[in-house]
């Protein structure tokens, strides 16, 4: 295609900048100096823009994903009050490099996909991007290597120095229309478009680091094969878990959502914040468990992600080469280019796509995300020492919806929110069942509330299990712990009167810690009356005094008894949920009994912050719990080395 | 909701942190709206002995310190420390690299102290090296949007999340020049963040008064003093003034 070139002289060029800074509609940022380096800022004259920088320390995302970012208040006096912010304010961003523009491009990709952040979208829909040709290349940078160090894509205007003059190419019509009211400018001759070209071309024997791998699907290949390389556990020996690596850099936008109450205990603010993967803290959970526990391991992620992981999903390596990182990494440890070369010398060829499902989605939450539907406990019932079940009504008095394995966000503001499995089947009921062990801030705050009180849920969430795929089928549930709750959703819908039919027999084991901690029991009952079903308990300890007629010890020692009942394993579908340590020994029992890997179907826990695929917390390698998840069948997922470890 | 009763202790501290609090102004409402105070000597008189949160401000340096404290404990059902020295020991550990007695000695001379309970001292300790401590307020001074965090959390009966990452993360969003990169040595990658990072903002380097939260090894120490080409005993001395005795800092 080809582009409108303008030109402005370097006086008309700051007569424009004034212009636009003297218009109270726009927020005028830019590049200024800041001692030594570079920030983008805003502008109070055009003098104070330095287009000749090299680079800015954070990139311009803190303009459409801020370092702290009100999604919403709310009131705490009133029972279910809260407002969504949207910030409109226009504005327009002055001497954006091209690897940044190529970086927002891909944010692009995450944040206004199927699941559309609104937030994020405003801001976007409100922004003007003037970009500029680099004139001074940062000493860290490789984005030559990448591409990233032009663009024709992905700005309204974009300015080259030529000396005398600045060139402006004009990239969308919201671009034009701004140069067209705020500037005089000239055609650009077919010398000076000559001249662009000439800038672009030589613009790589500029920079000092080059990279050994730019092929995005060789550099993903690359990587799978050297996943259990040394050098990760080399280099990240050195590693401060500062995660500067990750809040400099422009493709990095993973957050974290709290809620802040002022001092009266009246107001607050749902607050959205950057994140990093390299912080020990990123994934763990209410329980306390952390699934990324080692620096190594969380190292590892980050070059994964940027190479692999986003590229296998989106088709782009994630990095733009700008070199924040290596210049924030203290210890010099966080360069890509450094660790891609290094790697390109140990070589290899991997499955490139083996950390990766391409899985369809079931749910795409609707409405804003992130704000919750207000929803009313119409039922508590105390289930053991630790689990409260909660019955749950939508305001609107709508079902929710859901398929069983799905998950709610629920949400007490001022606490924050939480992730739950849904316990009950669908039904055309408005109502649906939760039920909560107290671990933590949330669930102890919910211990508080009575029936009638207002909670958030957002969702459902997440991809439930396929029911048609069992149909047919002999099924065999084996849960251990809290994974009965959300198990329960599928049972009922398989006991349904509706439903019953399309399953053969159905048997379900079910192992808990102590007698006292066995859930449902009444349910159980319920479903052991039903034709062909058969359901088995057994209880880590049980000491004396409790009454127990189930089996003693782990969910395992069930297994025995199966194999004289004599099932068809090959027309089994068994169904795993329970504490991360469970699984590999049940699947390993199932594998003895016959059954085929793809028969098996599971449900992960992980920290399930957004729901929706951009917060990061949840990955497991290359796939999103919230997302492709939480039920993956077991042939689909065995081979990622963070799921079952 | 009946609510909490909070007393206010002060050990060895220049009870500046406790000023950060007088210093609330307006907020101090606020704040006497969600708590009772029953004991705070900045600004009242009265005491009371009946607290269901006791915040500890200082440092433990004597056997009737100890005893205090352990009686507090007792009474309290919260016990938050404030402040470095409550949290670390802080400057207050600086002390430990000589003996009780050498101490005396250099301050008080030939002076006969024998029997006097108020000159009894022993080696510096944080709180928590006494009695069980429920939730920290770090940093030397406290900050005070933290102390409302930690109140209001403990008000509305959630844990205070206190961050366990370093102060780096919030120095990068506040987009400072790192002061590695202008010739200075900072603990701000090692140090907890919650301060938002506001020596560095302001351009000193973090003096750890939040308290260390990883060694690390020396491999990366000495390719931080060389890239930047600093010098360990300066990097030996920064350490010492919050968290001597801290294994980093040895
Ligand atoms: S910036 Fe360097 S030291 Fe800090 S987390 Fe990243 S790799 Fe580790
Ligand atoms: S990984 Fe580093 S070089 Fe790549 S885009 Fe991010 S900050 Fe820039
Ligand atoms: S100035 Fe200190 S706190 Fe800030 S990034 Fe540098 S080392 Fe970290
Ligand atoms: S990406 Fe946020 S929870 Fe999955």
């Amino acid at each position: 295609m080809k582009q409108e070139i303008k030109t402005i002289s370097q006086n008309e060029m700051g007569i424009f900048v004034n212009k636009l800074i003297q218009n109270d509609h726009y927020e005028v940022v830019g590049v200024k100096s800041k001692g030594e380096r570079f920030v983008f800022d805003e502008l109070e004259d055009a003098n104070e823009l330095r287009l000749d920088y090299d680079v800015t320390i954070l990139p311009p995302k803190k303009y459409f994903l801020p370092q702290y970012e009100k999604l919403m208040d709310f009131d705490l006096k009133k029972n279910f009050d809260v407002k969504t912010k949207f910030d409109n304010k226009p504005r327009i961003i002055i001497g954006v490099h091209p690897y940044d523009i190529v970086a927002l491009t891909q944010t692009d990709r995450v944040y206004l996909d199927d699941q559309k952040d609104d937030f994020y979208k405003k801001r976007r829909e409100n922004t003007i991007i003037i970009g500029i040709d680099i004139q001074k290349v940062s000493e860290r940078s490789f984005s030559a290597s990448l591409g990233t160090h032009i663009t024709d894509t992905g700005f309204d205007l974009m300015l080259t120095n030529l000396g005398n003059k600045y060139a402006i190419t004009i990239g969308s019509q919201k671009g034009k229309l701004l140069l067209n009211q705020n500037a005089s400018t000239d055609e650009a001759t077919d010398d000076e478009i000559k001249k662009i070209a000439k800038i672009h071309i030589e613009l790589p024997s500029k920079y000092k680091k080059k990279l050994k791998v730019t092929d995005e699907n060789e550099l993903s290949s690359l990587l799978v094969a050297n996943y259990e390389n040394a050098l990760w556990e080399e280099r990240s020996d050195r590693c401060l878990e500062c995660s500067s690596c990750t809040m400099v850099c422009p493709t990095c936008y993973c957050y974290d959502v709290k809620d802040e109450v002022s001092l009266n205990l009246e107001d607050g603010t749902r607050l959205r914040t950057w994140d990093g993967c390299l912080l020990r803290d990123f994934t763990k959970v209410g329980s306390g468990e952390v699934f990324r526990d080692e620096i190594k391991d969380r190292y590892r992620h980050r070059f994964f992600r940027k190479g692999n992981y986003l590229t296998q999903r989106y088709g782009f390596i994630a990095c733009v080469g700008c070199g924040r990182c290596s210049t924030a990494c203290l210890p010099d440890i966080a360069d890509p280019c450094d660790v891609i070369n290094e790697l390109h010398s140990f070589g290899g060829k991997g499955n490139k796509d083996k950390f990766f499902l391409k899985q369809q989605i079931d749910f795409l939450e609707k409405g804003t995300i992130h704000v919750p539907r207000k929803a009313t406990i119409t039922r508590i019932e105390k289930l053991t020492d630790s689990e409260t079940l909660y019955e749950i009504e939508l305001d609107d008095k709508k079902p929710l919806g859901h398929k069983p394995g799905q998950f709610v966000e629920l949400s007490l503001f001022g606490i924050g929110e939480a992730p739950f499995g849904i316990s009950t089947g669908p039904s055309q009921n408005s109502k649906f069942e939760l039920v909560v062990r107290k671990v933590g801030n949330l669930t102890s705050k919910l211990a508080t509330l009575k029936v009638g009180d207002s909670v958030g849920i957002r969702g459902p969430l997440g991809n439930g299990f396929d029911v048609k795929s069992l149909e047919g089928k002999h099924l065999l549930f084996v849960s251990g712990g809290t994974g009965i709750i959300p198990m329960r959703s599928l049972i009922e819908y398989c006991l349904d009167k509706k439903n019953r039919d399309k399953f053969k027999y159905i048997k379900i084991l079910y192992g808990a810690k102590r007698p006292c901690e066995v859930l449902f029991q009444k349910e159980i009952n319920e479903w052991e009356k039903c034709l062909d079903v058969s359901c088995r308990l057994t209880v880590d300890t049980c000491s004396g005094g409790e009454c127990w007629v189930g089996s003693v010890g782990l969910i395992t020692t069930l297994f025995p008894k199966l194999k004289v009942e004599r099932i068809d394993p090959k027309n089994t579908i068994a169904i795993v949920i329970g504490p991360p340590v469970m699984y590999k020994f049940v699947i390993k029992c199932l594998q003895t009994l016959g059954v085929p890997e793809k028969n098996i179907l599971v449900s992960l826990e992980r920290r399930m912050k957004c729901g929706v695929g951009k917060c990061g917390h949840c990955q497991i390698n290359g796939i999103y719990v919230c997302r492709e998840g939480p039920v993956f069948n077991y042939a689909d997922i065995k081979g990622l080395p963070e799921a079952f470890e | 909701m009946k609510k909490p009763r909070v007393a206010f202790f002060d050990f060895a501290s220049c009870e500046g942190c406790q000023l950060q609090i007088a210093d609330l102004e307006e907020e101090i409402l606020d704040l006497i709206n969600i708590v009772d105070v029953v004991s705070f000597r900045e600004v009242m008189k009265e005491h009371s002995d009946d607290y269901d949160i006791a915040i500890i401000e200082g440092s433990i340096m004597r056997p009737i310190d100890e005893g205090r404290l352990k009686e507090i404990r007792e009474n309290a059902k919260i016990l938050v420390a404030l402040g470095a020295c409550a949290t670390i020991g802080g400057i207050n550990k600086i002390r430990n690299q000589w003996t009780p007695s050498e101490v005396k000695k250099e301050v008080y001379g030939n002076y006969n102290l024998k029997g006097n309970d108020f000159f009894d001292v022993f080696q510096t300790k944080a709180v928590d090296e006494v009695v069980k401590v429920d939730y920290n307020i770090h940093g030397c001074p406290i900050n005070r949007d933290e102390f409302k965090k930690v109140i209001t959390s403990i008000a509305m009966g959630k844990n205070p999340e206190i961050p366990n990452y370093p102060v780096c993360v919030e120095c990068k969003k506040n987009e400072n020049i790192c002061l590695f990169e202008l010739g200075k040595f900072c603990l701000g990658p090692i140090t907890r963040a919650g301060c938002n990072s506001i020596c560095p903002t302001n351009g000193s380097p973090c003096d750890g008064c939040r308290g260390i939260l990883k060694k690390p090894e020396v491999e990366c120490i000495n390719d931080i003093l060389e890239r930047y080409n600093l010098d360990y005993e300066e990097m030996k001395r920064r350490c010492n003034i919050y968290n001597y005795g801290k294994e980093v800092c040895k």
